[in-house]
């Protein structure tokens, strides 16, 4: 009796910790926030001052089309039309390709298999600093000698996020294919499927909430990509709104609080986005489990 | 154990049935996939590989051929092999930390029922941030006159004057660290969720039956039964540490007097901004095989545990 | 071929000159009325009535033009106006991006090098340009001397090279000493000062003086520190180059062999090291650059602050500074060699050679660097650079309640047209700041010894230039 006691004094103390941590946790999103509301004398102030004193708005105000003093109209409305495009385009064809890689590699047995599904793996080692310029360089020749226009265009956006997304997606899935019992492929085949309908029809189904899990991943790399995005894009027409947060930069200041507003309202499809398939995600993570 | 067998005996049922529909098949569900990466990856980096042996520069765009000479360079750069030693170290420690924050953190969530869900929405809010974000927002925070760290140390009394995190060597270091933890660790801590509660709940009634306490329990059954989550969380941690170019950039870009100096803040430096492409295609090689070196090393772990 | 294109060229900017110099009035006289409806302006120039507004010229009609330009608060007021000349010309101008400097520096190399540059107007700037001039249009071509003869010569000087001229200034700006009238002026202060230091606490005249100063009024009060200098990057290595002038120092000599570890160099270097080591200034100097050292001094933090001029007005407004109304102005401190040397630069304006509307987007700069956008530019802060704007801001602040409004103005035209020093017209210039910053910031934080670190810094510059075929030749 007492023995159990204190354990639950201990599980409480430690649940306690956890929320301390968390919160500790979110105190920077909860002070970008702050920022995006405050008075611009309390942006900077020492001491600093915690809760905001005087709510305003008027932070917000160049993402809608009118100017502060600090920054001018910033053209937000067509930033986050392209993130939004971008992130949702790349997430679904990454999804998709990722997939029905993920799929054979799970249930297929082929020639350089572990090879290929290394090298896809590195493919995701590499950093944005040694892929940027090359594919700025190799994407201006192909803008250049033919129709394709990938400078500064959503479409090359797109491209480059479902080529990064990919790999992510294929070894999440080929995990989660693996969770599958095959004796179902194994009855729709004798059932006289094809390949493509067992995949299609019996396993995708059941795979649902690794989409999910992989379709998070990868939403929030496109949406939230700065490194190519900075090189590859350069007007409203292909600008993100990681890219465009450097409006409020000027020569010698930072708008501080505008690009709080900005980066605040940038969450919030994150959030929603997340909120929506976050109760697939941990489900869709436990692939290779031991059941 | 079982699976295993099961999984088997269908491949060989496809192996030995292998007719040219299922290699088609095969095919036509890989190849979008490689395409695409050979385009974007592959083909970009054998560019960049030719340039760095040439003279490439941004203001005088011809390839001229120049054999080794941007690797001898590289070499007999100091600050190049101190960046070089920065970010092992860098990648060592903040892949260790975030680890260990993220294992603490889905292993107190998991034991959690009630508000659950609202733990794990919370948990992933620095997911949300995009990098830059967080980049500024750290600097900002380490800042030594009006950041918050500072002051929140000197409120509670413990702090008289003012640290100048991201000046000294190590403060330096330990800032972006903390910036790059604080980012990476919701990913970790999501996995290894998931891991957890996947675990099927008998194990523990049983090792309660037998009178073994929370840190007996994780030891014998979760920390094992993890073993493939904990794989891929460092996999997957690992890469993003090395993408964390945005965060350094913006706090310290390297600096001061290159102490925080990271191979991916001083590869742009050389190679767009004094427009020496052909050396810094050459870094970013190193760059990347270092980071392929990295990853290949955690790979091996998880091939072994992955059934192929 | 292309001579007979030339020689049209310049019979087409003589007529534009034409009609734009003849009633060049002398500026004070208010010549907002016309150019406010612009659209009526157009035709009027045909019929020469001489309007106020350059580049105005109904034969772009149709015409698109690419812009980059700098972007952020102040910069982009200008580019309001130029809806009036795409009402008047017919033309349209597409501003297709929008960074800070060293953004668009960033994004011009890359565009040049991979041939996707195909803007017809860029921001540029004089520390920035020599690096471009590959890939740029000379514009002695486009603009007369006549043109030209009311920009100031200083200026333009920092904009040729190779006796071409590749940049039109749009504004310039230089370092001016700012000192804490409260403090200066405090007689307790003065005393404490005079006993220790045995002269009178007066405005910096001098380097040394302003060492003193910052190490008197360095804790005085609670937060107060001395001095700062952003100190980092590009601004570092400016910021030394401008004192090293002082002490009679040179970045590089004729020949291009890096020349700043000379003793002048030293004292320059030990300056900063003193100033770091004591405290004088704060603690995390090498992580500011220009607007983390003008809120330390906005917040009143700083004593005596070396600054531009374009910060003004934000200083003086007591809603973002607590320092408005505290504050004056002097000219730069005399240093060890005798000399006053402001730090300068001026944005500008430059065509890429592979545009194709080159004289349409000369009409667009004539268009930008007229009077009246430059007054009206110059009325936000920012220092104009052609001598009848000058005139003008200065008779108008003559009417200010503020003595200092006018003062200021007198200060930085005395500054710009005697302490005028750009960075050396080099394409490295920015390489080399990359490779003497570190050295600086190094000899500040005590990692490595003065001269050591300049020897050290010097030694890579040449390795640099020799590499950059500067020795050669």
């Amino acid at each position: 009796m007492r023995y159990s006691s204190r354990r639950r004094l201990s599980s409480a103390l430690l649940d306690l910790l956890v929320w301390v941590v968390l919160i500790a946790m979110l105190v920077p999103a909860l002070w970008l926030v702050f920022t995006s509301v405050r008075n611009p004398v309390e942006v900077n102030a020492k001491p600093p001052v915690w809760v905001p004193r005087q709510l305003t708005l008027d932070g917000f105000k160049p993402l809608f089309g009118q100017s502060t003093e600090a920054t001018g109209a910033i053209p937000f409305d067509r930033y986050f039309f392209n993130s939004t495009l971008v992130a949702l385009f790349s997430t679904v064809i990454a999804v998709a390709l990722g997939t029905m890689a993920g799929y054979v590699f799970a249930r297929y047995r082929f020639r350089s298999k572990n090879a290929l599904f290394l090298g896809i793996m590195l493919s995701r080692a590499v950093p944005g600093i040694a892929l940027s310029l090359p594919l700025f360089l190799l994407f201006a020749r192909i803008s250049q000698a033919g129709p394709l226009k990938l400078i500064d265009t959503q479409l090359g956006l797109i491209i480059v996020y479902t080529a990064v997304n990919v790999p992510f997606t294929i070894w999440l899935m080929d995990g989660f294919f693996r969770e599958i019992p095959t004796e179902l492929s194994e009855a729709a085949q004798l059932d006289g499927c094809t390949e493509w309908q067992t995949f299609v029809r019996v396993n995708l189904p059941l795979a649902l909430p690794g989409l999910a899990a992989s379709a998070i991943f990868a939403f929030l790399a496109a949406w939230n990509e700065f490194q190519i995005a900075g090189v590859l894009t350069r007007t409203v027409n292909s600008k993100t709104a990681p890219v465009g947060l450097f409006d409020f930069t000027g020569q010698f200041t930072i708008d501080w609080r505008g690009m709080a507003a900005m980066a605040t309202v940038m969450m919030i499809p994150a959030i929603a986005f997340v909120f929506m398939v976050q109760r697939n995600l941990v489900r869709g993570l436990t692939f290779g489990a031991v059941k | 154990m079982a699976q295993l067998t099961q999984a088997s005996v269908v491949e060989q049922r496809f192996a030995s049935t292998r007719s040219s529909g299922t290699s088609r098949f095969v095919f036509v569900m890989l190849a979008p996939s490689v395409v695409i990466i050979a385009f974007v990856v592959v083909f970009p980096l054998i560019y960049s590989f030719y340039l760095s042996f040439t003279s490439y520069t941004l203001l005088k765009p011809v390839p001229a051929w120049n054999n080794f000479a941007n690797y001898q360079r590289l070499l007999q750069d100091p600050i190049f092999g101190q960046a070089f030693i920065n970010t092992l170290l860098f990648m060592f420690v903040t892949v260790n930390a975030a680890f260990l924050m993220g294992l603490f953190l889905s292993q107190a969530v998991a034991r959690t029922i009630r508000g659950q869900s609202l733990l794990r929405t919370l948990l992933m809010v620095p997911m949300m941030f995009a990098p830059v974000m967080v980049g500024f927002q750290f600097r900002w925070f380490f800042n030594d006159q009006v950041g918050l760290v500072n002051n929140v140390l000197t409120s509670l009394g413990l702090l008289n004057g003012s640290i100048p995190w991201l000046v000294d060597r190590w403060l330096a270091m330990f800032s972006i660290g903390a910036a790059t933890v604080w980012m990476n660790t919701p990913v970790v801590a999501i996995i290894l969720l998931a891991g957890t509660l996947s675990i099927s709940p008998e194990l523990y009634e049983a090792a309660d039956v037998d009178g073994a306490n929370s840190w007996q329990k994780f030891r014998a059954i979760t920390y094992p039964l993890l073993g493939p989550f904990i794989t891929i969380a460092l996999t997957i941690l690992s890469l993003d540490v090395a993408r964390g170019y945005d965060i350094v950039s913006i706090m310290t870009g390297g600096g001061p007097a290159h102490r925080t100096e990271l191979l991916w803040t001083y590869v742009p430096r050389v190679a767009i901004q004094e427009s020496k492409f052909g050396l810094g295609a050459a870094m970013s090689f190193v760059t990347v095989i270092v980071t392929v070196a990295f990853t290949l090393y955690l790979f091996r772990q998880l091939l072994k545990s992955r059934i192929l | 071929m292309s001579k007979h294109r030339m020689s049209a060229l310049l019979v087409v900017a003589g007529a534009t000159l034409a009609a734009c110099a003849a009633p060049a009035a002398p500026a004070p006289q208010a010549p907002q009325q016309p150019a406010a409806a612009p659209t009526q302006a157009a035709p009027a120039q045909s019929a020469g009535d001489g309007p106020q507004v350059a580049g105005v010229d109904r034969r772009f009609d149709g015409v698109t033009l690419r812009a980059a330009f700098i972007g952020g608060g102040q910069y982009e007021k200008m580019y309001e106006s130029i809806k009036d000349w795409e009402a008047a010309t017919g033309a349209k101008v597409e501003i297709v991006y929008k960074g800070d400097g060293f953004e668009i520096d960033k994004k011009l190399k890359t565009d040049f090098a991979a041939g996707t540059g195909d803007y017809d107007v860029v921001w540029d700037h004089t520390s920035f340009f020599s690096q471009y001039i590959p890939f740029l249009e000379p514009l002695e071509n486009y603009f007369s001397q006549e043109e030209l003869k009311d920009f100031s010569q200083a200026i333009l000087k920092s904009a040729t090279r190779d006796g071409h001229l590749w940049l039109i200034p749009r504004h310039a700006d230089i370092s001016v000493v700012h000192y804490r009238t409260d403090l200066y002026g405090n007689e307790q202060y003065k005393a404490e000062f005079k006993a220790k230091y045995g002269y009178d606490l007066a405005p910096p005249e001098t380097w040394n003086q302003f060492f003193d100063h910052a190490e008197f009024f360095a804790g005085k009060e609670p937060g107060l520190l001395g001095t700062n200098f952003a100190g980092k990057e590009e601004a570092l290595s400016g910021r030394f180059y401008e004192i090293l002038v002082a002490n009679g120092g040179k970045l590089l000599d004729e020949n291009f062999k890096p020349a700043f570890n000379s003793e002048a160099g030293v004292k320059t270097a030990q300056f900063f090291r003193e100033l770091y080591a004591r405290k004088l200034v704060p603690a995390d100097m090498t992580s500011l650059l220009w607007d983390g050292v003008a809120n330390n001094f906005c917040q009143g933090n700083i004593a005596v602050h070396n600054e531009w001029f374009g910060w003004y007005s934000y200083f003086q407004d007591p809603k973002n500074c607590k320092v408005a109304g505290k504050f004056d102005l002097i000219r730069q401190p005399v240093g060890e060699g005798g000399i006053r040397s402001g730090w300068a630069g001026a944005h500008a304006f430059s065509i890429p050679a592979s545009s194709k509307n080159k004289e349409a987007a000369a009409a667009l700069i004539k268009f930008l660097t007229s009077e009246k956008i430059m007054y009206e530019e110059a009325k936000l802060g920012f220092l104009p650079v052609r001598d009848s704007v000058w005139a003008r801001m200065i008779a108008e602040a003559s009417n200010s309640d503020n003595p200092l409004d006018k003062k200021r103005l007198e200060i930085a035209q005395v500054a710009i047209s005697n302490d005028f020093f750009a960075p050396p017209l080099i394409a490295e210039w920015i390489p080399l700041t990359n490779i003497l910053t570190p050295k600086l910031q190094a000899i500040m934080l005590g990692d490595v010894d003065p001269k050591q670190g300049l020897d050290e810094a010097a030694a890579e510059v040449e390795k640099m230039m020799a590499e950059a075929g500067y020795y050669n030749k």
